[in-house]
Formats: C-alpha cells, structure tokens, sequence
C-alpha cells in the first residue's frame, strides 16, 4: 500500500458528512460535516437531516455480468454453465450510467466468467470513463498475456484459488491450479494489485496457510477469505457438507491475524465472517474505525444481476428494482432494502442484546435462510450457537406418539 | 474557532468481490491508539490532497 499525499478521486455528501475516494493509499474515508467543509464540499441538503439515515448510495456495486463459466466448479455460487445468462454491453452501460448517477465508487465485476466476455474490457473503460473504479474476480484459467495486460484498467484483481496443487482439485472440482497460479504471475507482471480469493470451506480450511504461502511467494496484495455460502450449486447438501464446523468458525480470525503478522500479508475476511471477528471481544470503535461490519447488505452493498434485477446481496434478497432503468435503482435505494436494512431494529436474541448488533447486523442472512428464517441470527456466529446450546428452542406441540 | 473536522471511518483497498470489502485484519492489529493516529494523520494529509475538478454540488 502506497501512502504519501493523497489524491481525493471522487466525493460525495451523506447525512454525517461525506465520503471521499482517495489514491496513494487507496481508500473510502468517512469525513464529518467540518472536514467536509474544510475540504470544500458542502453544505448539503443531507445535512439538513438531523437523524442518522442509510448511505444516499451503495459505496460498491457487484455487477454479475454473467451466469456463464464453462469451469463447472461444484460450488459455483451463481450456478453458472457454459450457456448461461450474460448481461448485454447496452445493459451494463446502462446500469454502470446509473450507478455514476449515484456516485457509486467502486464495481466488482464477476459473476460467471467475466474474463470469457467479449466486452469486459469495455465495460471496464467505461466504468472509468463515469468515473467509477472497475474491480474483478477471475479463475484466471484461459487468461492469455494480451488479456492481462488489458487488466490494467482494474482497480483490483482476486483470482479464485481454493487451494494449492490438489487442494484446488478437491476443492473446485477439477485440476485448474496450474492455470490459476500462471495468471497470477501474469497479473503479478503488470499490476501490484492483484490478490486472491480463498473460498473457506470445512474441506478447504486447512489449505489456508499454503495459499497464504503462495501469495507471500508472488507479492499479492492481499488474501480474502470467503465463507463458503450456501448460493447457488453451494447450497442444499453441498452447504451441508462444507459449512464450517463451530471449531473452524471460532477459529478463522485468530487464524487470519497469525497469517496477517507471520507472512507479513494483508489478509482479509469478508463480511459473512464478522460473527465470528466479533466473538473475539476486538473494541467496537476500532471495528467501526475501520469499517468492519457484518451483512452489509442494502447499506454499503448492493448487486446487479444479468437480466437487470438489483438485490441488496450477490448471495440472496429479494428483488429491489431494475438496474437498467432510469431512476429504479436510486428510488429503491430510498426506501427498500428492508429485508437487510431492517435487521438491527427488530432483532432477536441473542443478537438484540449483543453490543456489536449495529456492526454485525446478525451476520449472513443468507446462511441464516439456508439454516431457518432470513430474519433468523446467523447460525455460525460463535454467540449465537452458544445461547441456543444455553437455552433450546421450546417445544410448542405435543409430539405424535 | 471552527472544529478542525475529523476522519469517522476508513476502509482500504478495492473490492473485487461479490461480497463486501471485508474485514481487514491487518488493520485490527494495530489497536486504537492507531486508529486514532491514523485518523489525524488522513485528515491532516485529506486536507492538502490533490482535489478532483469541481469541488461544488457533489
């Protein structure tokens, strides 16, 4: 991470102050209503407000360019073929006017393959041109020199690796490490930013330290860790047999932290683990500091799916608006979302009494929905499955003997 | 005299995923005492940035 002076690239207001995107370092820094004036933006009609309300924006857009992926991996969140669904070049344009409209910062584009699409790269140009940072998640398995030189234009890239050698076999479902690691070092030749997702799951969990390993060997940028989501080809028995076990879930963040300090790597946990950083005790307002939240959903986070349809999750939600269409996006954004955004107010135990309930938002509601009710807390949380060992569900019906 | 205005939140990096930034715990690491450090220094370097052109209506 570069730091020095630092190049504000886009502002806007929200009900607290505002929101810059800075360079060197690259960040999203929250400001309050005086260093937004001293930096010269404002007054705002937000400001007007008094009451804390949602972002006026989601800050990143996954747009799920495709349903489309001829690599068959077993558990494929989107489900993607190799005839899959793919959002047209007019529609991502359209959507990208619309997310600019709204000062979105950041796009991940991903979905299916988005490498295998024609026009990535042009929807990436253009994505800058409206002046939003283009991201992307790859397998990397057909990247070829020219394509990656090309991905200069990307803020970030991740490439998928679930596992080093057979690791990646048994966690994929077919032998694409070599592939994987060869776009890496192609990547890793044009561009610093470059980094891996690690999907953990309870066959993955113990290749962690070796990926860790790989991405020390090739000066990645970062590590992600994705918790294993029950989406898609990874849901029903599959999410069955993968979730992780309560060891594993307690274990991951001192995990992460050791890899963080032993390799000297930025290493990172995506929102769905929040239940199981905050089961550490870490203080609220350094958490809050520095932006770790729980099911972020309809807050900071909202997706794009092929045929238009926006959801406040890549993972699940219901369907809030159609993302090609003038105005629905920014009309849903007012008043929708209730299905995440309604969470912390209408908690149940043992979220409601818990004092990271406004960070965590209850963890994933899509793990939560797999294993009961959407508005159930989410089942892997450390907390969560003490308090249900403490206090079993009462049983309301006498049971037919 | 005016408040000097302060830095509330700051998360690093892009995110490529189609879930969130994410828990960075490298930063965690560091404990309070830096984020605090870390909140002065952004808004004293914040405010000689290089400014995007307009600055007005965002």
């Amino acid at each position: 991470m570069k730091f020095g002076l630092p190049q504000i690239l886009a502002a806007r207001h929200e009900q607290f102050g505002g929101i810059v995107a800075t360079e060197r370092p690259r960040a999203l820094v929250h400001l309050d209503r005086a260093l937004m004036r001293r930096l010269g933006y404002g007054p705002s009609a937000l400001w007007d407000n008094p009451a804390p309300s949602p972002l006026s924006a989601p800050t990143e857009v996954h747009l799920v360019l495709s349903k489309r992926c001829a690599a068959g991996c077993k558990g494929c969140y989107v489900d993607a073929t190799p005839k899959g669904e793919v959002m047209s070049l007019d529609d991502a344009k359209r959507s990208l006017d619309e997310l600019a409209r709204l000062k979105v910062f950041h796009i991940a584009l991903g979905g299916g393959e988005a490498m295998d699409i024609e026009y990535l790269f042009e929807v990436a140009d253009y994505a800058r041109t409206v002046g939003i940072i283009p991201n992307l998640t790859t397998a990397g398995l057909t990247l070829t020199e020219a394509q990656a030189e090309r991905c200069r234009v990307f803020g970030q890239i991740n490439v998928s690796v679930d596992g080093v050698g057979a690791a990646y076999e048994k966690a994929r479902g077919f032998d694409g490490y070599d592939r994987a690691e060869r776009a890496l070092r192609l990547l890793r030749a044009v561009t610093r930013h470059v980094g891996i997702n690690f999907v953990v799951s309870r066959s993955s969990y113990d290749g962690i330290d070796e990926v860790a390993r790989l991405a020390k060997k090739l000066k990645l940028s970062e590590l992600e860790l994705l918790r294993f989501k029950p989406a898609g080809r990874g849901g029903g028995a599959m999410f069955d047999a993968e979730d992780l076990t309560p060891e594993q879930a307690r274990g991951i963040y001192p995990k992460a932290l050791r890899l963080a300090l032993r390799r000297r790597l930025r290493v990172k946990l995506d929102c769905s683990f929040a239940p199981m950083v905050f089961a550490h005790n870490p203080p609220p307002a350094l958490a809050s500091f520095f932006g770790v939240q729980g099911c972020v959903g309809g807050d900071v986070l909202a997706a794009v799916h092929p045929d238009g349809v926006v959801t406040g999750c890549s993972f699940g939600g219901p369907p809030e608006a159609d993302g090609r269409q003038v105005g629905e996006f920014e009309a849903a954004w007012k008043t929708g979302f209730r299905a995440f955004r309604d969470y912390v107010a209408t908690a149940p135990e043992p979220c409601a009494s818990c004092r990271y309930l406004s960070l965590c938002r209850g963890g994933c509601r899509v793990v939560s929905a797999a294993r009961g009710q959407w508005s159930d807390p989410d089942p892997g949380c450390p907390r969560v499955q003490d308090y249900r060992a403490k206090n079993p569900p009462v049983r309301h019906s006498m049971p037919i003997v | 005299m005016s408040s000097p205005g302060k830095v509330l939140r700051v998360t690093f990096g892009a995110n490529p995923n189609s879930s969130s930034l994410g828990v960075d715990v490298t930063f965690l690491l560091f404990g309070t005492m830096a984020a605090s450090a870390i909140a002065v220094l952004a808004s004293a370097l914040l405010r000689r940035a290089r400014q995007p052109e307009p600055k007005a209506d965002v």
